[in-house]
């Protein structure tokens, strides 16, 4: 019965599209078999140094670029994080910038007003945030906060250096607020139109309760992680792990704790050969237009043979239908015979070019997005359904080593195949919004050599399905020879 | 509570100062946090009447921005049918302690005076604004006269 066509029965729920990439990992065991490839093959353009680091080596990377901007700029950590947090955790951009043009480094960094030379004029005023409001502009005893329009006495008022005096009960209750609505580094003065920051020194040596103060800390944390390059944070759900790469590139991590897969550049699941852009925009236009798509793309499709009701129960797009006995593919309800030797060009999209009037182009733009789309997305349901037949094999190779044909050791081959139909379905998966934004001169080869890896992986999921009458040398050459045309589909992506 | 003082004190300044644009401020003595006023545009097509506004201070005022709402119908691409109006200069991002009511009234007169079709809110009618700017001023101007309230004589 696998990957044969049956009755429609299931219902929709297990074709939710969100977790085919739990299958992408399913444990341990599949990434190990991966490092195995990776150190067989020579080159794995796939292979990204992350390391996974616990917060107190975060903290610590953090404070060594910290320490460093003290050192040479000698001002206060808060100032030099600030400059950090703005420049992008560049130790040498700001060291340069700030010695270069002192005012104009302190302006852009929020910490004076633009066109003030104050900081020039008075250095000292830069290590010393919390002056007391400015004694001599302010008459003590006439002094009104504008805020809560009170009389305060002097010294019990504050200002950053753009002079926007307010009394301390003010900025503690304001930065108060600010924190409880999630800010931190980025609260700024409470003077219309003044954008100047008050940085974490000011905001904690204010009186603010400690529950605030922890949420500072534990607020501009998360900002300085996210403002930091080599950073990124796990994306998977209540997982705090954080990552940190040589380069911010589109490349895979696999988080070892809660296993998610994701782009280390954009966050999003992993995405190669499509870019980030490419991607963003993809994932879009499918939420804006899913309903549609969906309405188009049924989940069960008619025997082209019988017109029985038919739905695909295994990620293999090679259907027979359970009925008339009739082989033919789930992509483009053709006949397999042609897909087996002659030239496997169903992943090809063909543009029509008499499209004259706006309401045939708005179709036609349609149906080019459905054949994408549905591609896409079949795959996507294809991962989850092999979850199944990965479930299937491991119930049959329990039965052989129980009935002692072979041990499980024998067996693993199987498994090893399983994970990598999964990864080549995966890569193809990602191939299609990349093939829908990519121009005609280029799209040939790109869709020739994503039509071989479907015809590969269709063979290798078709010989899964029936591991007990393949041979284990073929199956493996057939992995193999799936593994390269999927590399090859990569190639372009790893050289830009 | 701080909201008390510093309501109680921009009330009277806006009532010794007067704006011309905003009259008849009532505030129920009980809750200083709900105010009721007219707006009265100057531009046309909306200088044929005049627009009661509700603004609502929260308890946090002024570390928290007020809400305002129209309880006057009026035909404005930056104003929805409940009377929600989009006023940058008090959502929570762009809000400062130090402004004062005052100014936001004002930003709210020059928006309803000069709509920003740009970021409407009712985008059928930033779309005729900007491509029949004839037929939304007539149909403006005559729901004006149907829904809006009596312009002080004054």
């Amino acid at each position: 019965m696998d990957g044969c066509a049956e009755d429609s029965a299931d219902s929709e729920g297990d074709y939710s599209e969100d977790d085919f990439d739990s299958y992408y990992h399913p444990g341990g065991d599949y990434i190990d078999t991966e490092d195995g490839q990776t150190s067989a093959d020579s080159a794995d353009p796939e292979l990204f140094p992350v390391e996974c680091l616990t917060i107190e080596q975060v903290e610590n990377l953090l404070n060594e670029a910290v320490n460093a901007v003290c050192h040479s700029l000698n001002t206060s950590p808060s100032l030099a994080k600030l400059f950090l947090l703005i420049h992008s955790w560049d130790v040498q951009k700001v060291i340069s910038g700030y010695k270069a043009d002192v005012s104009s480094f302190l302006a852009t960094s929020r910490v004076i007003t633009a066109g003030c030379n104050c900081a020039l004029a008075q250095p000292s005023l830069l290590h010393n945030h919390l002056a007391p409001a400015a004694a001599d502009t302010v008459n003590e005893d006439s002094f009104v906060c504008p805020v809560c329009t009170c009389a305060a006495p002097g010294k019990s008022a504050l200002s950053l250096k753009c002079q926007h005096v307010f009394c301390v009960d003010c900025w503690t209750a304001y930065v108060q607020v600010k924190i409880s609505e999630g800010l931190s580094t980025d609260i700024t003065c409470m003077a219309q139109n003044c954008d100047l920051l008050v940085h974490e020194e000011v905001a904690l040596q204010l009186p603010i309760s400690n529950y605030h103060k922890l949420q500072y800390q534990h607020f501009s944390f998360h900002n300085y992680v996210m403002s930091h390059p080599q950073l990124r944070y796990c994306v998977g759900p209540n997982c705090s792990l954080v990552f940190k790469a040589p380069e911010a590139l589109a490349k895979r991590v696999v988080c070892r704790q809660c296993t998610s897969v994701f782009c280390f550049k954009c966050g999003n699941s992993y995405h190669a050969p499509t870019d980030c852009g490419t991607i963003k925009n993809w994932l879009t236009k499918c939420a804006d237009d899913s309903e549609t798509a969906n309405y188009f793309s049924a989940h069960t499709k008619d025997c082209p043979n019988c017109n029985i009701c038919i739905e695909k129960n295994g990620g293999c797009n090679h259907m027979q239908c359970y009925k008339c006995k009739h082989d033919f593919c789930w992509m483009c309800l053709g006949d397999w015979k042609g897909h087996g030797t002659e030239y496997y060009e169903c992943s090809r999209y063909k543009e029509n070019s008499e499209t004259a009037n706006e309401s045939a182009k708005a179709r036609a733009a349609l149906r080019k997005y459905l054949h994408y789309y549905e591609r896409w997305q079949n795959h996507a349901k294809s991962l989850k359904l092999e979850e199944k037949t990965l479930e299937k094999i491991k119930e049959r190779i329990n039965q052989k080593v129980m009935n002692g044909s072979g041990t499980w050791i024998d067996w693993q081959y199987l498994l090893d195949a399983a994970a990598l139909l999964a990864k080549c379905r995966y890569t193809l998966q990602y191939t299609y919004p990349y093939a829908y934004y990519m121009n005609q001169e280029s799209k040939n080869l790109f869709e020739y050599q994503q039509a071989q890896l479907e015809a590969e992986i269709e063979n290798l999921s078709w010989k899964i399905e029936r591991a007990e009458t393949t041979d284990r040398g073929d199956l493996e050459n057939q992995m193999y020879i799936a593994e390269k045309r999927r590399k090859t589909l990569l190639k372009d992506f790893f050289q830009t | 509570m701080a909201a008390t003082r510093r309501l109680q004190k921009e009330l009277n300044d806006m009532r010794v100062n007067g704006l011309k644009c905003f009259r008849d401020i009532q505030v129920d003595e009980s809750n200083i946090l709900s105010w009721t006023g007219l707006i009265v545009p100057e531009n046309p097509p909306f200088n044929k009447g005049a627009f009661r506004i509700e603004i609502n201070f929260p308890a946090e005022y002024p570390f928290k921005p007020p809400k305002i709402n129209f309880k006057t119908k009026i035909y404005h691409p930056n104003i929805d049918e409940k009377g929600q109006v989009c006023l940058p200069i008090i959502s929570a991002e762009n809000w400062k302690p130090a402004t004062k009511t005052d100014q936001v009234i004002q930003a709210l007169v020059a928006l309803v005076n000069d709509p920003e079709p740009e970021h409407p809110l009712r985008a059928e009618l930033a779309e005729e604004y900007l491509k029949d700017k004839k037929k939304f001023f007539k149909t403006a101007e005559e729901h004006t006269k149907k829904h809006s309230e009596k312009r002080p004589s004054d």
